[in-house]
């Protein structure tokens, strides 16, 4: 079972939910950019959310499907057809030998998020699938999908009839974030300006880091400190005030100050920004974060079973399923 | 010691705020401590120039527990524990088509063997990795080594230079662009994903560079391709912290 590449899109890279555990060698975790996403697709074919994806970046693939197997798609809305008759996103999706996927342009947000029956067949680097482009490791050969790769599926088509996610049509604008390591630097006049003023995405962002550009913010005695570790959704104020968001690629120590942290539950909201969005920045207690997260982890959970266990709503496709297998379910 | 949290799944643990040998030190030991305690969903521990993080699955950890561990830390009393660590042997082809700036230093009044004999037998202390994976941050450079970056980096430095920023001596697992004045070159893989160790060493552990010549670089180059190349590692200190 495989896929075969016929266009890559504009950035498509195998991640999974990040290399934990050798951020202590200096390896940035790399993963998903929105864990949230990247879960529900692989719930939807009925795998555990440690199963490789797809992550598409604003403009998705064009495959050929060289035997039977189910996708699932979440995230971003993003044209889809399927022999050029168009499909939503957010489903699992019967496909057939011969069947050509063409993934377009987003509609809403970012970042879509592609995933196969049991996964991709690919090896794990230091214990994941992650592809971390600048130190080429993970995913597949370490880089982003290109034309003419061979990508080798592990399940044929999907038991039971599947399910579809449904997507909050919001778009919030408000990120939540906690203080950070430096907070001390940054005084009154400077914070107030950070909470209040929107913050435009540029397009220099990347998986790397979200630059953004507003009101710039000044620290005093500096913007620079002796390198420590950053985490994914630190937001470092450089010397030119302009916020960056380090994200899934970031490097693992930097030495500019920190202004805050964005609260896990609002990363997948920074991953499906587009430059030119805005956004406004608003302080939450740790422990608003923390109960926040465990949530979303839990309902992430719950709707996995409740995919599972269901009575699925669609989409088998005739041309893709023989007719016993319809009826029979 | 200070503990906060940045992240929900994060505890920094700050020591001082200047660059210390024996403050690393406490780092490395305040890590052994936690990680002989065994703790459930604890992913990683990272150390830094003054402080150290523990990352923790949310779901899983007990972050009461681990600061309970921490606030018990008695910081007078680490200094007579003597922590364990490695000193990893890493052979350099000094000069050369390897090392175009090794010439640099002229300009100080220092020859080529002159660089190389400061540079080479000596242990430099691995305070932290970063910027790249395996990319250490290391302390006990020569002070007359000291040289200012390139004026303008070069766009591409194969993997496995050694070189001086600044003040700092390191090396470059990854090809990567960059601005350091470039000393030669080691044939070892410093990531090697099918090696025990894909990374040879730590924060804490110390890295020694070894001079060796063209013809032994080609020969330890081959002979680490057919496995038959095992990298100098010398343990020191108990392994359990004691």
């Amino acid at each position: 079972m495989a896929i075969k590449i016929i266009q890559a899109g504009l950035f498509t890279t195998v991640q999974d939910l990040g290399r934990k555990g050798y951020e202590s060698y200096g390896f940035s975790p790399a993963g998903a950019m929105d864990y949230k996403a990247h879960t529900l697709a692989n719930s939807l074919v009925g795998n555990d959310s440690k199963e490789a994806t797809l992550e598409m970046t604003l403009r998705g693939i064009e495959f050929l499907v060289t035997s039977k197997t189910t996708m699932a798609t979440a995230g971003a809305d993003m044209e889809l057809t399927i022999n050029d008759v168009p499909y939503p996103i957010g489903k699992a999706i019967d496909l057939n030998e011969g069947d050509k996927v063409v993934f377009g342009g987003v509609k809403n947000g970012a970042r879509t998020y592609l995933a196969f029956n049991g996964g991709i067949d690919l090896e794990r680097e230091l214990d994941s699938y992650a592809t971390h482009t600048r130190s080429g490791i993970g995913g597949y050969k370490g880089r982003a999908l290109k034309a003419k790769d061979v990508l080798k599926i592990v399940g044929g088509p999907a038991d039971g009839l599947l399910k579809e996610v449904v997507k909050e049509d919001s778009e919030p604008t408000e990120i939540r974030f906690i203080f950070g390591q430096q907070k001390n630097r940054f005084d009154k006049e400077n914070i107030e300006k950070f909470i209040s003023e929107e913050y435009t995405f540029t397009k220099d962002s990347d998986r790397m880091g979200a630059r953004l550009e507003g009101e710039p913010i000044v620290a005093q005695e500096g913007h620079d400190i002796l390198s420590e570790p950053t985490q994914f959704g630190s937001i470092q104020i450089p010397k030119n005030g302009q916020p960056i968001i380090l994200l899934a690629d970031r490097q693992t120590a930097g030495g500019y100050t920190k202004i805050g942290t964005v609260i896990k539950v609002d990363l997948p909201v920074i991953a499906q920004k587009k430059p030119g969005e805005k956004i406004i920045f608003r302080a939450v207690s740790i422990e608003e974060a923390e109960n926040l997260y465990k949530e979303s982890l839990q309902e992430l959970d719950e709707e996995k079973d409740l995919i599972a266990s269901n009575d699925f709503k669609t989409v088998r496709r005739i041309d893709a399923m023989s007719v016993s297998t319809l009826i029979g379910g | 010691m200070e503990v906060k949290q940045y992240a929900e799944d994060a505890l920094t643990v700050t020591l001082a705020n200047e660059v210390d040998e024996a403050v690393n030190a406490s780092l490395v030991q305040i890590k052994e401590i936690i990680l002989n305690q065994d703790f459930k969903g604890v992913t990683d521990i990272v150390l830094s120039y003054t402080s150290l993080i523990i990352y923790f699955d949310i779901l899983t950890a007990d972050k009461n527990k681990i600061i309970d561990v921490l606030e018990n830390i008695d910081l007078s009393d680490l200094s007579s524990f003597e922590p364990s660590y490695k000193v990893v042997e890493i052979p350099v082809y000094y000069g050369g088509k390897f090392g175009p700036d090794i010439s640099r230093f002229k300009e100080k009044g220092l020859s080529e063997e002159e660089v190389i004999e400061m540079h080479s037998n000596k242990e430099y202390l691995v305070y932290m990795l970063g910027f790249m994976p395996g990319f250490p941050y290391l302390g006990g450079l020569d002070e007359k080594l000291y040289m200012a970056r390139l004026d303008s980096p070069r766009k591409s430095i194969p993997a496995g230079s050694v070189g001086i920023g600044g003040q700092q001596t390191g090396m470059y697992p990854f090809q990567s662009p960059g601005g350091w004045n470039l000393l030669g070159r080691t044939p070892i893989p410093l990531y090697d994903k099918n090696r025990d160790q894909a990374i040879l060493y730590e924060a804490g552990d110390r890295i020694i560079y070894r001079a060796i010549d063209e013809k032994e670089y080609y020969d330890i180059e081959e002979a680490y391709k057919n496995g038959d190349y095992q990298v100098t590692v010398e343990l020191r200190g108990d392994s359990d912290g004691n």
